[in-house]
C-alpha cells in the first residue's frame, strides 16, 4: 500500500510542480529586469493549449520522431520515481533504483531526443543533437563523480538512502565536501537543464540554441510532451540538489498525513528558493560560447573531485560527520 | 548406458564442426547447397555446445575432461578439459555462432558465383573450431597451437576479399601484431615451464618465484592485450575488423578478442594467482585509457565497421577496468569484491559479444543492401529497412549502457564493485578508482553520442545519395540472426539474474566466493554495497514503469487534448526551395564539437581551397578535414622506420644472401653450443 502511495505522491508532486518552477524562474528574471513578465502559471496554459492543437509532422520523419516525445516524457517521470521528493514518503526499497539507473534512464530519453533531431533531415535538428551530444558527454563524468562522492559519504548509491543519511547528519552544508558537491551539482543543473551559461531556453537563434534546436520541428501535443519532459527533468535535478544537500524532514512529534503534507510544503519552499537562485545565476552570467562550455564542465568535475579528495584524504572516513 | 554426459555433447559438437568443415570443402562447387549445409551444421553443433556449456555452468564445479591425445613427446598432449570459466566462454561462443550462422545463410548469398563459398565456409568453421580449442585446452602447448591456428585462420578471413589493397594491408598489420603478441605469450609459457616443469594450465604455480611472476604478468598483459585490442597495442584492430566479411567481423569482435580476456583470467587470476595490487592498478590504467580513447576515436569514424571496431576497443577497456578492480581486491584479500568485479567484467564480455556481434551483423546488412559502409552516403534507411533499423537501434541502446538493455547491467555492476571497494585509508587506489568512475561515465556518454550518430545519420533523415534511396530490406534469415541477439540483449537487460546465476559459478570456482546470494532473487538485482545500507535496481520495474507512464501520458492527452490530428508537411526550410539531403548534418559535422573539445587527442587540421574563378566567385571550393592518429604517428611509425632502417643495414652486413656466410654462421653456432654444453 505504502508503495502505491509513494508512487502517487511522487508523480503528482513532480507533474504538478514542474511547470511552476519554470514560471518562477521566468518571473524572477523578469522582476530583476523591471519587467512584469508572464504569470507564474503561464506554462500550464501553454501546455494545455498545445495538447489541444493539431500537430504538423515532417514528411521526412519516421516513427522515431513520433515516439521520442513519449519516451522523453516517460523517462523523465520514471527517473522522478527514483528521486524522493520527501524522505517521509519513502518506505524502504520503494522503487528499486539508484542514481546510476537514474542517469541511464535520462540517457534513454536523451538518445531518442537526439535521434529525433536527426530524423527530420533539418540542419537545426542535427546541430542541436550534435551540441547536445557534446554537452552531455562533458556533463556525465561530473554527475557520476559528484553523486558517487555523495553516495560514498552516505554509504549507498540509492538516492532515498543517501537522502535519509544526509538528513540524519543534521546540516550537511556546514561541511566542506558537501559545499563543494553543492556547487558542482548546481553547475551540473545548469548544463543538464539547458540554462543560461550553456543554453538559452528563451531564444531561437540558430547560433546559440541547443535544446530548442532539437525541438524545432515539433508542434502540438508532441511539443507539449517534450517541453513537459524537460521541465520534469529540471525539477528532478533540483529535487536531487535540495533533498540531498539541504535535507529537511527533521520533524519530531507529528506523524502520518500531516507530517507528509508539511514535509512537501517545506520541499516546495526549498525548490522555489533554488529556482530563484538559478534565476539569479542566469541573470548574472552571460551565455558562454559553445566551446567555453568545457570550462564549466571541468569546473564542476574538479569541484566533485575535490569533494572526493576532501572526504577521503583529509576527512579520514565516516567519522568526520559527527 | 547412461544419459549423455557433458563431455559427449562437446565431443559430438567438435566432430560435427569438423564434418561441416570437410563438407564445405567437398561441396565447394555448389555454392548454395554448400552454404546451406555448412551453416546448418554450424547451427546444429552450436546448439549442442550451448546445451553442454549451460549444463556445466548449472551443474557442479570442477574439471571435466573432454578428450586426450597423447604423443611420444612428454609435454605434447592435446588435452581438453573444461571448467566453469571455459564453459562460460563456450556458451557465449556457441550462442554467437548460432546467430551468426543463421545470418550467414542469407549474407553469404552475395558471394554466390563470385567467390569460393566452399573455401570461405571451410575457413569460417575451422576458425570457430580453433576458438573452441582455445577455450578447452588444458595444456599450454595445445593452447598455443590453437591460439596460433585461430590467428592464422582469422588472418585468411581478414584478407578473404583480397582484391582490395587495403584489406591486404590490414591483414599484414594484423598478422605482424598478432605474432608479436604470440611471441610474448611464448616467452611467458617458457618461463612457466622452466620453473614448474609442466605445461598443465590447471597445475600449481607455487614453484614460480615472485619476480618471475611479475615478468610473466607483464608478458601476458602485452600478449593478451594486443589480441584484445587494448590501447596502445590496439593498432591492428580498427583495420582488420572492417576488412573481414561482416559475419566474420561479428565473430572476431564478438568472441575472438574475448579469448584474450579468457587468457588473462585463466593465466593470471587462475593459474598464477593475483600477487600485487599494482597488477590490478595497471589493468585499470590500461582500461581507462582504452575506454576513453577507444570511444573517442570511434566517434570520429565515418566508416560503420571501423567505428564499431574502435568501439570494441572501448568495451575491452570497460572489461579491463572490471578485471583490474577484481585483481586489486583479490590482491588485498577482499574476495567478495573480487568476485563481484569479476562477475561485472565477464558479464560485460558476454554482453559485448551479443550487442557488438549484432552491430557488426547490422553493418553487414547495411553493406549488403546498399553496397557501402560509409555513413556519409547513407540516410533514411529506416523507411526501406525498418526491421534492420529497429534491431540496430536496440543494439545501439544496449552498447550505450541504456536501460532496459544488457549493457547497463554490467556497467552498473562495475560501478558497484568500484563503489564497494573505495574506502578511506588507501589514497592511491581510491584516486585511480574515482578516475575509473569518471572514465566510465565519459565513455558511456561518448558511446551514446557515437551510436546516435551511427543510427541517426545512416537510418534517419533523407537519403544522402541516389543509389540508396531505393534499397530493399535484407532477407529474413539475416534479420532472424540479428533478432535473436537483440532479444537476448533485452532479456539479459531486464532479467539479469539469469545470466548472473551462470557467471556466478565461474567466480565461485576461481575465487571460491559466490555473490549470487547477495544479489537477491526475483526481478530485483540487489547488491549490499556497504555495511550501512543497501542498493537495489530493478530494470524490469523500470521497463514496466516506462510502459505505464507512456500509457498514462497517452490517456491524459486523449482526455484533455481530444482526437489526434496530424498534418504531413515538409521540414522547415527557412523559406527556401525545399529541403534536400545536402542540407542535413553530416556525420563529420555531428562529431565536430567533440572533436574540437578533445582536440588534444585528434589534432584536427583543415584545409579550404578555392579552385578556379575569381577570389570572390570560385568555381568550386575544396574542404578537407583530417585528424591525426597519435599512436600511429608517434609510436608505431617511428618504431617501424627504425626497424626498417636496421633491417636494410643488416641486409648488407649479415643477410648477404651468400651461402658461404650462412655456412659460417651455422658453424659458429655449433661451436658456441658445444662450448656452452662443455663449460656451463
Amino acid at each position: 500500500m505504502s508503495y502505491i502511495i509513494y508512487i502517487i505522491i511522487q508523480i503528482l508532486t513532480i507533474v504538478l510542480t514542474a511547470p511552476l518552477v519554470n514560471g518562477i524562474i521566468k518571473k524572477a528574471k523578469a522582476v530583476s529586469q523591471k519587467r512584469t513578465g508572464p504569470p507564474v502559471f503561464q506554462m500550464y496554459y501553454d501546455l494545455y493549449k498545445l495538447i489541444r492543437k493539431g500537430t504538423v509532422v515532417s514528411d521526412v520523419s519516421s516513427w522515431i520522431y513520433k515516439a521520442a516525445p513519449y519516451v522523453v516524457f516517460s523517462t523523465a517521470l520514471a527517473a522522478a520515481l527514483l528521486v524522493p521528493v520527501s524522505t517521509l514518503v519513502t518506505p524502504a526499497n520503494s522503487i528499486p533504483g539508484d542514481f546510476i539507473l537514474m542517469v541511464s534512464v535520462f540517457a534513454l530519453g536523451r538518445f531518442f531526443m537526439m535521434a529525433a533531431g536527426l530524423d527530420t533531415g533539418s540542419t537545426f535538428g542535427g546541430m542541436g543533437s550534435s551540441r547536445e551530444a557534446m554537452i552531455s558527454s562533458l556533463a556525465e563524468p561530473s554527475i557520476l563523480v559528484c553523486l558517487f562522492t555523495a553516495g560514498l559519504i552516505s554509504g549507498s548509491t540509492s538516492l532515498d538512502r543517501m537522502m535519509t543519511f544526509m538528513q540524519s547528519t543534521g546540516t550537511p552544508l556546514t561541511h566542506p565536501a558537501t559545499v563543494l558537491l553543492f556547487l558542482a551539482l548546481l553547475s551540473i543543473i545548469m548544463m543538464e537543464t539547458a540554462r543560461i551559461p550553456v543554453d538559452d531556453p528563451a531564444t531561437h537563434l540558430e547560433l546559440t540554441m541547443v535544446h530548442e534546436a532539437m525541438l524545432l520541428e515539433y508542434s502540438g501535443r508532441h511539443l507539449a510532451l517534450m517541453e513537459y519532459g524537460a521541465a520534469i527533468k529540471q525539477l528532478v535535478f533540483m529535487t536531487l540538489l535540495v533533498n540531498l544537500l539541504v535535507p529537511h524532514d527533521q520533524i519530531i512529534g507529528i506523524a502520518g498525513a500531516g507530517a507528509v503534507v508539511l514535509s512537501l510544503l517545506i520541499y516546495l519552499l526549498k525548490v522555489i528558493l533554488l529556482a530563484v537562485l538559478i534565476a539569479l545565476v542566469e541573470i548574472n552570467t552571460v551565455k558562454f560560447r559553445l566551446f567555453s562550455i568545457p570550462n564549466l564542465a571541468a569546473l564542476s568535475f574538479i569541484l566533485s573531485f575535490l569533494a572526493f579528495l576532501q572526504y577521503f584524504l583529509m576527512g579520514g572516513g565516516h567519522v568526520w560527520f559527527v | 548406458m547412461g544419459a549423455l554426459q557433458i563431455e559427449n555433447y562437446i565431443q559430438m559438437s567438435v566432430l560435427l564442426f569438423t564434418i561441416g568443415a570437410l563438407a564445405a570443402l567437398a561441396l565447394g562447387k555448389r555454392d548454395r547447397l554448400c552454404n546451406l549445409v555448412s551453416n546448418g551444421i554450424c547451427i546444429a553443433s552450436g546448439l549442442l555446445l550451448m546445451v553442454a556449456s549451460v549444463m556445466k555452468l548449472l551443474g557442479a564445479s570442477g574439471l571435466i575432461q573432454i578428450g586426450l591425445l597423447r604423443s611420444t613427446l612428454p609435454f605434447l598432449a592435446l588435452e581438453m578439459k573444461i571448467d566453469n570459466l571455459s564453459a562460460l566462454f563456450l556458451m557465449v561462443l556457441s550462442v554467437l555462432v548460432v546467430c551468426v550462422s543463421i545470418y550467414s545463410i542469407g549474407y553469404i548469398s552475395h558471394y554466390y558465383g563470385k567467390r569460393k563459398v566452399g573455401l570461405f565456409n571451410f575457413l569460417y568453421i575451422t576458425f570457430i573450431l580453433s576458438m573452441i580449442f582455445v577455450f578447452t585446452s588444458s595444456n599450454a602447448v595445445f593452447f598455443y597451437i590453437a591460439w596460433e591456428a585461430m590467428s592464422l585462420l582469422s588472418y585468411f578471413l581478414v584478407i578473404f576479399e583480397s582484391e582490395r589493397m587495403e584489406n591486404q594491408r590490414a591483414g599484414t598489420l594484423y598478422i605482424v601484431m598478432t605474432h608479436i603478441a604470440t611471441a610474448f605469450l611464448l616467452i611467458g609459457f617458457m618461463i612457466i615451464y622452466s620453473y614448474t616443469k609442466s605445461f598443465d594450465l590447471f597445475g600449481s604455480s607455487d614453484a614460480i618465484p615472485d619476480t618471475a611472476k611479475n615478468i610473466i604478468f607483464i608478458l601476458f598483459v602485452l600478449g593478451f592485450g594486443t589480441k584484445a585490442g587494448a590501447i596502445p597495442v590496439h593498432i591492428w584492430l580498427p583495420y582488420a575488423h572492417p576488412a573481414a566479411p561482416s559475419n566474420v567481423s561479428a565473430l572476431m569482435s564478438g568472441i575472438m578478442i574475448k579469448t584474450a580476456i579468457y587468457g588473462l583470467i585463466r593465466f593470471l587470476l587462475d593459474f598464477l594467482g593475483v600477487q600485487h595490487v599494482w597488477w590490478g592498478a595497471l589493468l585499470i590504467g590500461v582500461g581507462i585509457v582504452s575506454a576513453v580513447l577507444g570511444v573517442a576515436y570511434a566517434l570520429m569514424e565515418q566508416d560503420i565497421k571501423k567505428l564499431l571496431a574502435y568501439s570494441s576497443v572501448e568495451n575491452i577497456g570497460i572489461i579491463l577496468i572490471g578485471l583490474g578492480v577484481s585483481f586489486t581486491a583479490l590482491a588485498q584479500g577482499n574476495e567478495t569484491v573480487g568476485a563481484l568485479a569479476l562477475i561485472a567484467s565477464t558479464l560485460h564480455a558476454v554482453n559485448h559479444t551479443f550487442f557488438k556481434g549484432g552491430l557488426f551483423l547490422g553493418a553487414g546488412s547495411v553493406h549488403y543492401a546498399t553496397g557501402t559502409k560509409d555513413i556519409e552516403k547513407l540516410g533514411g534507411l529506416i523507411k526501406s529497412m525498418p526491421i534492420t533499423a529497429l534491431l540496430v537501434l536496440c543494439f545501439s541502446l544496449a552498447i550505450s549502457a541504456i536501460v532496459p538493455f544488457n549493457g547497463f547491467i554490467s556497467e552498473w555492476l562495475t560501478y558497484q564493485s568500484i563503489f564497494a571497494y573505495i574506502s578511506p585509508g588507501q589514497p592511491g587506489t581510491n584516486i585511480l578508482f574515482i578516475l575509473a568512475v569518471a572514465a566510465l561515465g565519459l565513455a558511456g556518454a561518448l558511446a551514446a553520442a557515437c551510436f546516435v550518430k551511427l543510427f541517426g545519420i545512416s537510418f534517419l533523415g533523407l537519403p544522402r545519395s541516389e543509389e540508396i534511396s531505393h534499397v530493399e530490406e535484407v532477407p529474413v534469415v539475416m534479420n532472424a540472426g540479428m533478432g535473436i541477439l537483440a532479444a537476448l540483449c533485452l532479456l539479459l537487460g531486464t532479467f539479469p539474474l539469469v545470466i548472473i546465476r551462470l557467471i556466478d559459478g565461474v567466480a565461485g570456482e576461481l575465487i571460491g566466493r559466490s555473490v549470487f546470494d547477495q544479489l537477491q532473487g526475483g526481478f530485483v538485482i540487489t547488491w549490499y554495497s556497504m555495511d550501512l545500507t543497501g542498493t537495489a535496481i530493478s530494470p524490469f520495474e523500470i521497463l514496466i514503469a516506462l510502459g505505464v507512464l507512456t500509457l498514462l501520458a497517452l490517456l491524459a492527452i486523449r482526455v484533455y487534448g481530444g482526437k489526434y490530428i496530424e498534418r504531413k508537411y515538409g521540414t522547415w526550410d527557412c523559406g527556401f526551395e525545399g529541403i534536400n539531403s545536402r542540407m542535413q548534418y553530416t556525420a563529420t559535422g555531428f562529431s565536430k564539437p567533440v572533436k574540437i573539445v578533445f582536440r588534444i587527442l585528434f589534432r584536427p587540421s583543415r584545409k579550404t581551397e578555392a579552385i578556379g574563378g575569381t577570389d570572390y566567385y570560385p568555381d568550386r571550393i575544396e574542404y578537407k578535414v583530417a585528424s591525426e592518429s597519435i599512436f600511429e604517428k608517434y609510436v608505431y611509425l617511428p618504431a617501424y622506420s627504425r626497424v626498417r632502417t636496421f633491417s636494410r643495414k643488416a641486409k648488407f652486413l649479415v643477410q648477404t644472401g651468400s651461402i658461404h656466410n650462412y655456412l659460417i654462421y651455422i658453424f659458429i653456432t655449433i661451436l658456441v653450443l658445444m662450448a656452452y654444453n662443455r663449460f656451463v
